[in-house]
């Protein structure tokens, strides 16, 4: 546990000390910024308010920055281990490998997470905007649906990133393949999930389009169904990347 | 302290390691030697356990490296080749880091990074960001986390490549200094570095072990014979006559030199013989102003060693 905290600590310093993190956040919180500016103006123009808190989170302009977003978070983990060497410097300490997996990963959910923080901020204007008398804004459930469903979905985009970086000593590899990856999935499920004209093939595309399980996350609906493909998701991605670091020393 | 048996390590395109065996006994210095791309780094990352072998076993101060990987890892203090640290963290916090991933105590954690620092000469420099340390003071941050865990072994990969003639001296200091408390083996392509450090010499040659001795005795066994060079004023014609008469020597090249004198250069069975060569001189009167033994140098050894391979292949 004590090489986990170690290790975690060192992932965390090095998140949140380097200039490329806050590069990062700048242009994701302008985004979060754009697509609350772009959410008020929909509802300017009379927009249902029960589309208010949903977007907050699944707004298209977000959902569809995280599959760059988030390879650009997790492309150095293990790349830049193997550039510079330090890779084989952990592995001949007693450290496991999945400690070091879990650890970057963990490292990375927490940079991912407090990328999202200015959304409560905007939920917290909403509420503060909304005149006496209209009840239950922002909506509590949404909001609580949309962080669980945005921390489900980064999970698995991390771990895809994890994996496309413990492949390669390339950081630019690492981050085209994550969001080579991530892009065609996010885009092909909800193309297929929002305009296939094979009903069997628009079904595939609902079970499978994060931007769709977003939406119905962010309006509150946690489907126990969606966790579980999520979770093992996530799980399968850290599991291939233990075994390709295991695997490809050399 | 280290025992390889029988280990081959085989890469997609090559066999980098062929089957070799060697021991290090605890408190030796040993300098493993052997032309880039011989298989040195390979069987360095084979004894930490960071890459699998095809075959064989090595021990560890008694611990099997491929079944408690663990234990050999605690033991071991490991420099790299290219000695990789973190550009961007202060040498510290480096150290810090890597003594806690290694297991010391966080109560004696303090003490121990402070007991290094001295040792490697980094007092001064612990505030300091890695990345802007000159290489001589980043591969004495390599050297001081390779130590920080107390190993009994240290396994160094080219701990001195890359550092200019100065800094190249103060790390041989260092880690002549370490050699009292610490097993090391210390892989280099230099030959003065294992001249100046080691106390037996293992040479590695395309995977295999070639030679594995003291370097005086690696000498003695490839250099059956002394040479002798000797000036004197003679007629070369004479001398070489009368020195190949002698018995026990012969000459095997002889020439005038621009200043008149004759220069000789003699084989002999043993350097004794050049008080013959001394007795012969004054008796026939012939001026003698030079009368040595060539002594060979670890590079000839070297040469002759690892092509002498090459062509019995």
């Amino acid at each position: 546990m004590s090489t986990f905290a170690t290790l975690l600590g060192k992932e965390l310093r090095a998140c949140f000390c380097s200039p490329a993190a806050y590069v990062v956040m700048f242009f994701f919180w302008a985004l979060t910024g754009g697509n609350f500016v772009w959410l008020l103006g929909q509802l300017a123009h009379g927009e249902s308010l029960t589309l208010a808190t949903q977007l907050l989170f699944s707004g298209p302009l977000l959902t569809f920055s995280l599959p760059v977003v988030v390879p650009l978070i997790t492309m150095r983990l293990f790349a830049e281990e193997r550039k510079l060497g330090t890779l084989e410097a952990l592995l001949t300490t007693p450290v496991r490998v999945h400690e070091l997996v879990l650890a970057k990963f963990a490292g990375a959910m927490a940079f991912y997470m407090v990328l999202w923080l200015p959304v409560f901020a905007y939920a917290f204007i909403q509420h503060r905007l909304c005149p006496p008398g209209v009840a239950g804004f922002p909506d509590l459930g949404a909001l609580a649906g949309g962080a669980v469903g945005t921390v489900l979905v980064g999970a698995v985009y991390i771990a895809v990133g994890l994996l496309m970086s413990s492949l390669t000593s390339n950081q630019i590899v690492a981050a085209i393949g994550g969001f080579a990856l991530l892009f065609g999935e996010t885009l092909g499920f909800t193309i297929l999930a929002y305009s296939a004209t094979n009903p069997l093939m628009r079904l595939v595309g609902q079970y499978y389009s994060s931007f769709a399980h977003l939406m119905d996350f962010a309006r509150g609906i946690i489907d126990s169904r969606i966790v579980v493909l999520y979770v093992a998701y996530a799980a399968w991605f850290l599991f291939a990347t233990v075994k390709v670091v295991e695997g490809k020393r050399a | 302290m280290i025992k390889v048996s029988g280990v081959t390590k085989k890469y997609p395109a090559r066999l980098a390691v062929d089957n070799i065996s060697f021991e290090v006994a605890r408190g030796e210095i040993v300098g493993f030697l052997g032309p880039n791309g011989a298989g040195k780094t390979t069987t360095m990352r084979l004894l930490t356990g960071y890459l699998p072998m095809n075959a064989g076993r090595i021990e560890v101060a008694g611990f099997d490296v491929e079944k408690e990987p663990h234990e050999v890892r605690r033991r071991i203090g490991y420099l790299p080749e290219n000695c990789p640290l973190y550009p961007e963290m202060r040498v510290d916090e480096y150290l810090r880091f890597r003594a806690s991933l290694k297991g010391v105590r966080p109560s004696a954690r303090k003490a121990r990074i402070a007991e290094v620092k001295e040792q490697c000469g980094l007092t001064e420099v612990g505030r300091r960001i890695i990345g802007q340390l000159s290489k001589g003071y980043r591969q004495r941050v390599g050297l001081a986390d390779s130590l920080v865990h107390e190993p009994d072994l240290l396994v160094l990969d080219e701990p001195t490549v890359g550092l200019d003639p100065f800094q190249i001296r103060q790390v041989r200091e260092l880690i002549k200094q370490l050699a009292e408390k610490h097993t090391i083996l210390l892989s280099t392509h230099i030959l003065q570095e294992v001249e100046a450090i080691c106390e037996r010499i293992l040479i590695i040659d395309n995977g295999r072990i070639v030679a594995s001795d003291t370097e005086e005795n690696l000498h003695r066994k490839l250099h059956a014979c002394s040479i002798i060079e000797m000036e004197i004023l003679a007629d070369q014609a004479a001398a070489v006559g009368k020195v190949d008469a002698l018995g026990g020597m012969n000459v095997r090249n002889a020439s005038e030199l621009a200043d008149g004198w004759l220069w000789l250069e003699i084989e002999s069975d043993s350097a004794a013989m050049r008080v013959e060569l001394y007795n012969l001189a004054v008796a026939e009167g012939w001026p003698l102003r030079e009368l040595t033994e060539q002594q060979h140098s670890l590079e000839d050894t070297f040469v002759k060693i690892t092509q002498g391979k090459e062509g019995g292949r």
